[in-house]
C-alpha cells in the first residue's frame, strides 16, 4: 500500500514584515520552509511505514526550487518525491491546485494503491484549508480533515478511526480506506533526520512531472483553471499594544471596559 | 497634427516589475504571459525578459499584488499621447464572449447561508452570516435564503427567519443526524444544481471548511476561505476580503465567471444581526436521495471539551495564565474562574510552576508548550523571552500586571496596568454580569 | 638470601605473566579506538607531565592530597628496594650486598624511612575510607569501601610490614647494621626484649610474606583501578595541549557514523582515559549536575567506558558487534554498569569543572559530547524541548526562532551601526540573547553606551548576523554547527572583519575557539577585556565612581573563565568602577561552579535534582551581596531566576557593562 503526503513549500510567514512606511509586504531574504502542518502529515505518513511498511511518496506543486522541499522530505524517509512543476500550474487556485494533485495521486495509484492520502491542515500562505477536501473529492476518497489522532488502524480491513478536534469538541469517526486526512499540529510530534538520511537525500532524486506527464486539460490547470483570482492586496491594520482604563485608580473600572471592548469587536462572545 | 500617419502601430510598452511589492504568489504573472517572457527567480519574484516581452498586459491584469507595471519610452510616450488626442478610445464591451458568460451567470440568483448545527445545535456564525447575507441580498435586490440540512432540524427554518432569511431550504432526514462530508455534500450540491443561488456562505468553523471546499469542487466553482469582509461590486460580483500570509496581508479575491460565488466567512467578524421574533417564510422540503447504506463513514463518539477531564493547554481556545505575581497556590482559583467563563483553562509560567503551584504540563514557554489560542489572558507574568516563545503567537494577548515596564506589554495587544486581585476578579463578575444580561437564543415561535 | 630461589622463580614467571596478560589485554582494547595525534609539542607535553604527574599538582589540592604524596613518591623509591629483593630472591648473590657499603647504608636508610611514611599514610587512607570517606570517594559502582581499594591498601601495609619484619629480623641476627634503619631497629628493639620471638622464623616468615605481597601486587594491578599507577603518567603526557573548549571537527561523507555510540568509536586516547582514572571523586565533587542530585557524574561515565570496552572486548577484536550498549536508554530502569544512560548525557552544562579537577587529566567532557553526537546525528534521539530549539537555530538562525528581521530592534532607539570594512575597527557581536531577550537588550545598549563614551569604532552585521552556533555544537548538533561555522565564517571575511567584541562568553570562545579549526584566526574579545583595557589605558573615563550597587559579588562564566582563562579582566574593571575590589564566591576562579544553562542546558527543561542555578544563588547570598555581577546573558536569567524563586529580596543581578554604564552619568 502506497501513503502519499502533499506538501507545500512556503515562504516562512512568521518573517513577513510589512514595511512601515509603504505599507507594503517585506519579503526580502525570507526564507522558503515546508508549510509547518505538512510536516506533521509527513510524520503521520513515517509512522505508518515504520508501523507497517508501507511506501511513502511525498508529492509537492510549486517552482522548481520547491526541490528542496522535497529533499527534506527525502532525509525522513519518504521513498518517493515528486515535484509537479509546469509553467501551466503556476497562479492556480486551490480547485485548480487540487485537479493537479490529485491527477498526481492518481498517476501514483496505478502503479500501487494509495490507501491514505495526508495532507496539512492548511497552509500558513494560502491559508485556505480547501486543497485536501478538494483533492479527497475529486478522487471519490472519504475525507476526514483536522484529524489530531488516530485512535485505531486496521490494513487488513481496511479501516481507520480517528479523533477530529473541532470547536469546543472531538469527534471520533471511522472510515474505510481509501481516505484523506488533513491533519492539525497536536497530531504528533515532526521526527528530525538523522544526518546519514540527510546526506542521502542530497543524493536522492525528486522525480519531476510537469503537464506533459498529467496531460491535464490546459484550461482546467493553472491560471486559466481557477476560478478565483486576487483582485487586491492591501495590509491591515496593525493593533498596537493598548492600555485599557486605569488599572491602579479603577481596576474594575478597566476591567470592565476590557471586557466590553472585547464585546463590541466580537472577540468575545456572551 | 496633419502629421499623424494612417496605420501608426500603437506602442505597447514591456512589463517591468515595481521593486518590492510582489508577494511571491506563486507565478501568475509567468503562467499568464503568452509569450514565455516572464521567468521566475530563485525568491519566487518575476524577471521580464525584456526582449520577448509584447506589452500586452495580461501579467499586469493577473499580478494580485499590483506589482508589474507597463512602462514605455520617452518616444512612445509621445506618440500615445498623440493617439489619444486622435481618437477617442473605442470601447471594449459587445464582445460575444462576454455576452454569453453574462447570460450563463445571470441564470444563478438569490443569496444562500448554510445554517450549521451540530444535534440541532445552531452555530452563532450562521446567524452571523444570516445578517450579512441580508445586507448581500438587499444591495442585489434578490431573495435570502437558509439551507437547513440535519435530522429534525425544521425549528432552525424558524430561527433563521428571524434573523433575517425570506425562505428556507429543508432537508430533515436521520442519515444527517451527524455530519459527515459524503451526506452533507450530496445534499449541498444537489440544492445547487436544482435551485442555482448565485452567492453560498457557510461558517469557517471546522465544519463549514469541510463541507465548502467539497462543495466547490464538485460544482466545479471558486471557493474564497475565511473572508473577514464581503461586499458587491458594480457588476453584481461579490467581493471576498481576507486575510493571508498568516494575516500579513489581506486579499480581495473575486470570482466573477463562475457561479455560485462560494465563501467560508470567519466567525465573530460579522456582527449579530438583531432577532425580530415572529417572522417567518416558506419552507422548501428537498428530498436528499441520500441511503445509509451508501455511507461509508460512522461517526462512533462527539465528546464536547467541557466533558473532557484532561486539559490540554496546546489545543485550548482560550488560556488564563498566571506567573509570580499569584503569590500563592490558592489564587489560581481566580484564574480557573475566568477561564471558566470564557470556556477556557489555565496556564502557568515556569515559576508558577517551580513553585508547585500549577503542574508542569501547564507551563507555557520555551520549555513548556506552545499555545495559539484565540485569547491569551497573562497575569502577573513579566514576559521574560523563556515566556513569550510559547505564546507570542496568540490571536489576541491581554497581560494583567502592575509593573508597567513589564516587558509582557510589548507583545500584548490589550493591557491593564494593575493588581490582579482586583481586576481579574472584576472581568469575571463583568462577564457573568453581562451573559445573565445577553438574551437566551430562545426558539422563536413558529408564527 | 632467598629462601627458595627456584619456587620464587616459579611463583614470580607466575605473576610477571599475569601482569603482561593483564596489561596487554588492556592495551590491546585501547588500539581498538580511533586515531588520535598526541604527540606533537613534546616538550611541552613532558614539562606537563613532571609537573602534574609527578609534581602531583592537582593531587595536593585536596586535603588528602598529601597522603597520596607520599604515597605516590614511596612506591617510586621503594621501586628500587623491591626490584632488588626481587633480584636477590632469583639470585642471591646480588642484591644491595653488592653495593660498596657506604651507599648501600644511604639506600637502607632511605627505604626504612619511606616505608614508615608510606604505612603511616596507607593507614591513614585505610581509616578515611572506613570511617570518614567524604560522599565524592563513592559513586553508583565503585565505593569509598570498595574491596579492591581496601584489598589494594591491605597488600601495601603487608607489604610494608613484612619489609620491616624482614629487617629487623635480620638485624637481630645480625645481618644488618641496625645504625642504618632506625625504624627496623626499633622493631628488632621489641620483638627481642618484649616478644622473645625467633628471628629465623621471623625472617622467613617475612620474606615470603612480602614476596607474595609484592607478587600478588603485580599480578593484580593490570585488572585494578590501580593501574593508574602505570596510566596516570603516560596520560599526563597525552592530554590535550590546549584548553578542552572546543570539539573536534567531523566530516561528513556517506556511509560514515559520526559520534560515539560504541566504545570503538571513541578515539584509542579516549579509551586510554578509561583505564587512567584513579576514582578519586574529585571530578563528581566538582560536577553541577552531580552535585545537584542528577544522574550525571562524570566519573560514572569514565567508569562506564572502561567497563563497557572490556565487556565488548573480545566481540569488538573479532569484529561482531559489541553485546553490552554503551548508550542506554533513560526509559530502562537505570543504564546499568558499563553503559551511560540518556538523562545522564543530556544533563552535563559542559562547564568544564570535572576536567579542571581531574588530577591525570582526564577529558570527560568531549566524551559526553561525543556521545550526544551519536544520539543526535544517528538516533535523533534527544530531550522534547530541543527539536524546537534545534529546528530554529536551523531555521531562523536564533534559539527562539524569532524572525530575523528583529535582530536589529535592540537599537530601536540609537542610530543603526553597520560594520564598514575599513572604516569600523570592531565588529560588535550582538548575540541571539543580546539581540532579542528583552533583558539582554539592556546590556546591549549599555555597552554600545559605553564603547561610544570611549570613542570606539564599532559596527554590528544589522540582520545578517546569525547565531554562533555554541548550543548547537555543544549539544552535538555537529552536521548543523558544521554548516553555520562555514557560512559564519565566509561572511566574516567577506565583511573584512578583523576584530570582534562579543558580550557573551558562548559567542566569545565559539568565534575565537571553534571557529578556529575553520582556519579563521580574527581577534575575539570579550566584552570585559575590551573595558578592562579601555579603562586601563584612559581612554575610557568615568565620570563617577559606581557606589549604587552596594556590595558587587563576581560571578565567573564557565566559558570566559575556566575554558578562557579570563579571570582577571572583569575583577579589573570592577574594582576600577565600583572602587574596590568584588567580593568572592567560595567557589571562585577556576573553581567556579555553573550557573546551569552551557552545554545547550539553557533550552532544556530540569526536572531531575535541585536546580543548578539555585545552588548558586544560595552561595551567592551567602556572602551577603547587594549586587550579583555576571558577564553572561545565560548567567543573567539563571541568577534572576534563581533569585526570584529563592526569594532573594533587593539582591540584583547585573552584567559588567550595566554596572560600568553608571560610570557614565554625570
Ligand atoms: C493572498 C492569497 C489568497 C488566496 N486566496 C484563495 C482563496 O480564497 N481561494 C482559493 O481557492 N485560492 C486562494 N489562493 C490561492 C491558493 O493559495 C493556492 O491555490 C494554493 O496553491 C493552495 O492553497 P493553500 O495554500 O491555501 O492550501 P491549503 O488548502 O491551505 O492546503 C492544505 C493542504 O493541502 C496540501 N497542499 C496545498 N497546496 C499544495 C501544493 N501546491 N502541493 C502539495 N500539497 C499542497 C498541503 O498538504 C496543505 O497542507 C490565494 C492565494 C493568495 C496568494
Ligand atoms: C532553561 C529555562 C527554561 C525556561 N522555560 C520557561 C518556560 O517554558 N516558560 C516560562 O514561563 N518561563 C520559562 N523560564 C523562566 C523565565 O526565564 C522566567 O523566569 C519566568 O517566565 C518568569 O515567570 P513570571 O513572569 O511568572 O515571574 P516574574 O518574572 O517574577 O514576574 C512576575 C510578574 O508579576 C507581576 N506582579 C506581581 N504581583 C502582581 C499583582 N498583584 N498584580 C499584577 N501583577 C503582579 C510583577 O510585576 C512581575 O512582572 C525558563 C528559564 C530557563 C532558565
Ligand atoms: S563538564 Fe561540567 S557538567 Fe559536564 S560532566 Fe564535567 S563537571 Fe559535570
Ligand atoms: S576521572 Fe579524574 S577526577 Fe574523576 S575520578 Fe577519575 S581520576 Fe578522579
Amino acid at each position: 500500500m502506497l501513503v502519499v503526503v502533499c506538501i507545500k513549500q512556503v515562504p516562512d510567514t512568521t518573517q513577513v514584515q510589512i514595511d512601515p512606511v509603504t505599507n507594503t509586504l517585506v519579503r526580502e531574504g525570507i526564507p522558503f520552509i515546508v508549510n509547518p502542518y505538512d510536516t506533521h502529515a509527513l510524520e503521520e505518513a513515517l509512522r505508518l511505514k515504520d508501523r507497517f511498511g508501507f511506501r511513502v511518496a511525498a508529492i509537492s506543486m510549486g517552482p522548481p526550487n520547491a526541490e528542496a522541499t522535497l529533499k527534506k522530505a527525502l532525509a525522513l524517509g519518504v521513498d518517493e518525491a515528486i515535484l509537479l512543476s509546469d509553467r501551466a500550474f503556476g497562479g492556480a487556485d486551490t480547485l485548480a491546485t487540487s485537479r493537479v494533485l490529485s491527477e498526481a495521486i492518481d498517476r501514483l495509484n496505478r502503479q500501487e494503491q494509495v490507501g491514505i492520502v495526508i495532507c496539512g491542515k492548511q497552509t500558513i500562505d494560502g491559508d485556505t484549508a480547501q486543497v485536501g477536501p478538494g483533492i479527497a473529492t475529486r478522487l471519490g476518497y472519504t475525507q476526514l480533515t483536522l484529524v489530531d489522532r488516530v485512535e485505531k488502524f486496521d490494513p487488513f480491513q481496511g479501516r481507520i478511526t480517528v479523533r477530529r478536534k473541532l470547536e469546543g469538541r472531538h469527534e471520533t469517526v471511522e472510515a474505510p480506506l481509501p481516505v484523506l486526512l488533513t491533519v492539525v499540529r497536536e497530531l504528533n510530534r515532526p521526527r528530525y533526520p538523522t544526518v546519514p538520511m540527510r546526506l542521502e537525500s542530497e543524493q536522492a532524486t525528486v522525480q519531476v512531472w510537469s503537464n506533459q506527464e498529467l496531460q491535464l486539460d490546459q484550461n482546467g490547470i493553472g491560471l486559466k483553471g481557477s476560478p478565483t483570482w486576487v483582485s487586491r492586496i492591501f495590509s491591515p491594520q496593525r493593533e498596537k499594544g493598548e492600555i485599557v482604563g486605569d488599572g491602579v485608580a479603577d481596576p474594575a473600572g478597566a476591567a470592565h471596559l476590557l471586557v466590553d471592548k472585547l464585546v463590541s469587536r466580537d472577540l468575545l462572545v456572551v | 497634427m496633419s502629421e499623424a500617419k494612417v496605420g501608426v502601430k500603437r506602442p505597447r510598452g514591456k512589463a517591468r516589475l515595481i521593486e518590492g511589492r510582489c508577494i511571491a504568489c506563486g507565478g501568475r504573472c509567468e503562467s499568464a504571459c503568452p509569450v514565455d517572457a516572464v521567468e521566475m527567480s530563485g525568491s519566487g519574484e518575476p524577471e521580464i525578459v525584456v526582449a520577448q516581452c509584447i506589452g500586452c498586459v495580461k501579467c499586469v491584469k493577473v499580478c494580485p499584488a499590483q506589482a508589474l507595471e507597463v512602462v514605455f519610452t520617452e518616444e512612445e510616450k509621445r506618440i500615445l499621447e498623440q493617439l489619444a488626442r486622435e481618437s477617442g478610445a473605442d470601447a471594449e464591451d459587445g464582445d460575444p464572449e462576454a455576452r454569453a458568460l453574462a447570460a450563463k451567470l445571470a441564470a444563478y440568483r438569490g443569496v444562500w447561508v448554510f445554517v450549521e448545527q451540530t444535534e440541532g445545535e445552531p452555530a452563532r456564525v450562521s446567524w452571523e452570516l444570516m445578517g450579512k447575507g441580508r445586507e448581500l441580498a438587499d444591495t442585489l435586490g434578490v431573495p435570502l435564503s437558509a439551507v437547513v440540512i440535519g435530522s429534525h432540524v425544521e425549528e432552525l427554518c424558524y430561527h433563521s427567519f428571524c434573523y433575517g432569511a425570506d425562505q428556507a431550504y429543508l432537508v430533515d432526514e436521520p442519515v444527517f443526524r451527524h455530519y459527515r462530508t459524503e451526506a452533507y455534500l450530496k445534499a449541498v450540491c444537489r440544492l445547487i444544481e436544482n435551485y442555482q443561488p448565485e452567492i453560498v456562505l457557510m461558517g469557517a468553523t471546522g465544519l463549514g471548511r469541510d463541507l465548502a471546499g467539497a462543495v466547490a469542487t464538485v460544482v466545479g466553482t471558486g471557493l474564497t476561505a475565511d473572508c473577514t469582509g464581503l461586499g458587491i461590486d458594480d457588476r453584481r460580483n461579490l467581493m471576498q476580503t481576507r486575510p493571508a500570509f498568516g494575516g500579513n496581508i489581506m486579499a480581495t479575491i473575486m470570482c466573477d465567471k463562475f457561479r455560485p460565488q462560494m465563501a467560508t466567512v470567519r466567525p465573530h467578524v460579522m456582527p449579530l444581526p438583531e432577532r425580530v421574533e415572529g417572522k417567518s417564510g416558506p419552507v422548501i422540503r428537498v428530498a436528499s436521495g441520500v441511503k445509509e447504506e451508501e455511507m461509508l463513514t460512522k461517526v462512533l463518539a462527539v465528546v464536547s471539551d467541557r466533558n473532557r477531564d484532561h486539559v490540554d493547554v496546546a489545543g485550548a481556545e482560550f488560556i488564563v495564565s498566571g506567573g509570580r505575581g499569584m503569590m500563592g497556590k490558592e489564587n489560581f482559583v481566580l484564574l480557573q474562574e475566568l477561564a471558566d467563563e470564557l470556556g477556557g483553562v489555565v496556564g502557568a509560567s515556569r515559576s508558577a510552576v517551580d513553585a508547585g503551584w500549577m503542574p508542569h504540563e501547564r507551563q507555557v514557554g520555551q520549555t513548556g508548550k506552545t499555545v495559539r489560542p484565540k485569547i491569551y489572558i497573562a497575569c502577573g507574568i513579566s514576559g521574560a523571552i523563556q515566556h513569550l516563545v510559547g505564546m507570542q503567537d496568540s490571536d489576541l494577548i491581554i497581560a494583567i500586571n502592575r509593573d508597567p515596564d513589564a516587558p509582557i506589554f510589548e507583545v500584548a495587544h490589550l493591557g491593564i496596568v494593575g493588581d490582579l486581585f482586583q481586576v481579574v476578579p472584576a472581568l469575571t463578575e463583568r462577564l457573568r454580569s453581562l451573559k445573565q444580561k445577553a438574551p437566551e437564543t430562545a426558539a422563536c415561535s413558529n408564527g | 638470601m632467598s629462601p627458595n630461589p627456584q619456587l620464587f622463580l616459579l611463583l614470580l614467571i607466575l605473576s610477571a605473566s599475569a601482569f603482561v596478560i593483564g596489561c596487554y589485554r588492556r592495551f590491546s582494547l585501547v588500539a581498538l579506538g580511533r586515531p588520535e595525534d598526541r604527540l606533537d609539542a613534546p616538550g611541552t607535553r613532558f614539562a606537563r607531565m613532571l609537573r602534574l604527574a609527578f609534581g602531583q599538582q592537582r593531587v595536593l589540592g585536596k586535603p588528602f592530597g598529601m597522603n597520596h604524596f607520599v604515597i605516590f613518591w614511596s612506591f617510586i623509591i621503594l621501586a628500587a628496594a623491591n626490584a632488588e629483593f626481587v633480584v636477590s630472591g632469583v639470585l642471591p648473590q646480588a642484591g644491595l650486598a653488592a653495593l660498596p657499603a657506604p651507599l648501600q647504608h644511604a639506600l637502607l636508610f632511605l627505604f626504612d624511612l619511606v616505608s614508615l611514611a608510606a604505612l603511616v599514610c596507607v593507614l591513614i587512607a585505610f581509616a578515611r575510607r572506613l570511617f570518614f570517606a567524604e560522599p565524592s570517594l563513592s559513586s553508583d559502582y565503585v565505593k569509598a569501601r570498595s574491596p579492591e581499594a581496601l584489598l589494594i591498601l591491605s597488600l601495601i601495609a603487608v607489604l610494608m610490614l613484612a619489609y620491616f619484619g624482614l629487617h629487623a629480623a635480620r638485624i637481630m641476627i645480625g645481618m644488618e647494621d641496625p645504625t642504618a634503619m632506625p625504624v627496623s631497629a626499633a622493631i628488632a628493639a621489641l620483638m627481642a626484649a618484649p616478644l622473645a620471638t625467633d628471628p629465623t622464623a621471623v625472617a622467613t616468615w617475612s620474606w615470603w610474606l612480602h614476596a607474595l605481597a609484592l607478587l600478588s601486587f603485580l599480578a593484580y594491578l593490570p585488572q585494578s583501578k590501580h593501574m593508574h599507577i602505570l596510566t596516570a603518567i603516560p596520560n599526563c603526557f597525552f592530554a590535550g595541549l590546549e584548553r578542552p573548549n572546543t570539539q573536534p571537527r567531523e566530516e561528513f561523507a556517506r556511509g560514515m557514523r559520526f559520534g560515539a555510540g560504541r566504545v570503538d568509536e571513541f578515539t584509542w586516547k579516549d579509551l586510554f582515559d578509561s583505564f587512567s582514572c584513579t576514582e578519586c571523586g574529585r571530578c563528581q565533587e566538582a560536577c553541577p549536575a552531580a552535585a545537584t542530585g542528577k544522574s550525571l557524574n562524570p566519573r560514572s561515565i569514565i567508569h562506564a567506558l572502561k567497563t563497557n570496552l572490556l565487556a565488548n572486548g573480545s566481540s569488538l577484536r573479532a569484529g561482531e558487534t559489541p553485546t553490552l550498549p554503551l548508550l542506554a536508554n533513560a526509559s530502562d530502569t537505570g543504564p546499568g554498569e558499563g553503559s551511560a544512560g540518556d538523562d545522564a548525557i543530556w544533563a552535563c552544562t559542559t562547564c568544564g569543572a570535572c576536567m579542571n579537577a581531574c588530577p591525570v587529566l582526564i577529558e570527560h567532557m568531549p566524551k559526553i559530547v561525543k556521545m550526544r553526537r551519536h544520539l543526535v546525528q544517528m538516533r535523533a534521539s534527544f530531550p522534547e524541548e530541543l527539536s524546537a530549539f534545534f529546528e530554529n537555530v536551523e531555521a531562523r538562525s536564533n534559539p527562539w526562532g524569532i524572525a530575523p528581521t528583529e535582530r536589529t530592534k535592540w537599537h530601536a532607539n540609537l542610530p543603526v551601526r553597520p560594520f564598514e570594512q575599513g572604516k569600523t575597527e570592531y565588529l560588535l557581536y550582538v548575540g541571539c540573547a543580546g539581540a532579542f531577550d528583552a533583558r539582554q537588550k539592556q546590556v546591549t545598549v549599555a555597552l554600545a553606551t559605553i564603547l561610544d563614551a570611549a570613542g570606539v569604532s564599532w559596527g554590528t552585521l544589522g540582520k545578517e548576523e546569525r547565531c554562533c552556533g555554541d548550543s548547537l555544537r555543544r549539544l552535538g548538533n555537529e552536521f548543523v554547527f558544521d554548516r553555520t561555522a562555514r557560512d559564519n565564517v565566509k561572511l566574516l571575511a567577506e565583511r573584512g572583519v578583523k576584530k570582534i567584541v562579543t558580550q557573551c562568553p558562548h559567542c566569545f570562545t565559539t568565534l575565537k575557539n571553534d571557529y578556529r579549526q575553520y582556519g579563521m584566526e580574527l581577534e575575539v574579545v570579550h566584552h570585559s577585556e575590551l573595558l578592562a583595557g579601555l579603562l586601563a589605558s584612559g581612554q575610557l573615563e568615568l565620570k563617577q565612581r559606581v557606589a549604587q550597587f552596594g556590595t558587587v559579588l563576581f560571578h565567573d562564566s564557565c566559558y570566559l573563565g575556566r575554558h578562557n582563562d579570563v579571570y582577571s579582566a572583569p575583577r579589573q574593571v570592577l574594582a576600577t568602577t565600583t572602587g574596590a575590589s568584588p567580593a568572592e564566591f567560595v567557589r571562585n576562579a577556576e573553581r567556579s561552579f555553573c550557573c546551569g544553562a552551557g552545554g545547550g542546558r539553557m533550552w532544556q527543561e530540569e526536572q531531575e535534582g535541585e536546580r543548578i542555578n539555585l545552588n548558586r544563588v544560595k552561595e551567592a547570598l551567602q556572602q551577603k551581596p547587594d549586587t550579583i555581577c555576571v558577564s553572561c546573558p545565560y548567567c543573567l536569567t539563571m541568577m534572576e531566576d534563581g533569585l526570584k524563586d529563592l526569594q532573594g529580596g533587593a539582591v540584583r543581578v547585573k552584567d559588567l557593562a550595566e554596572v560600568v554604564v553608571e560610570g557614565l552619568r554625570a
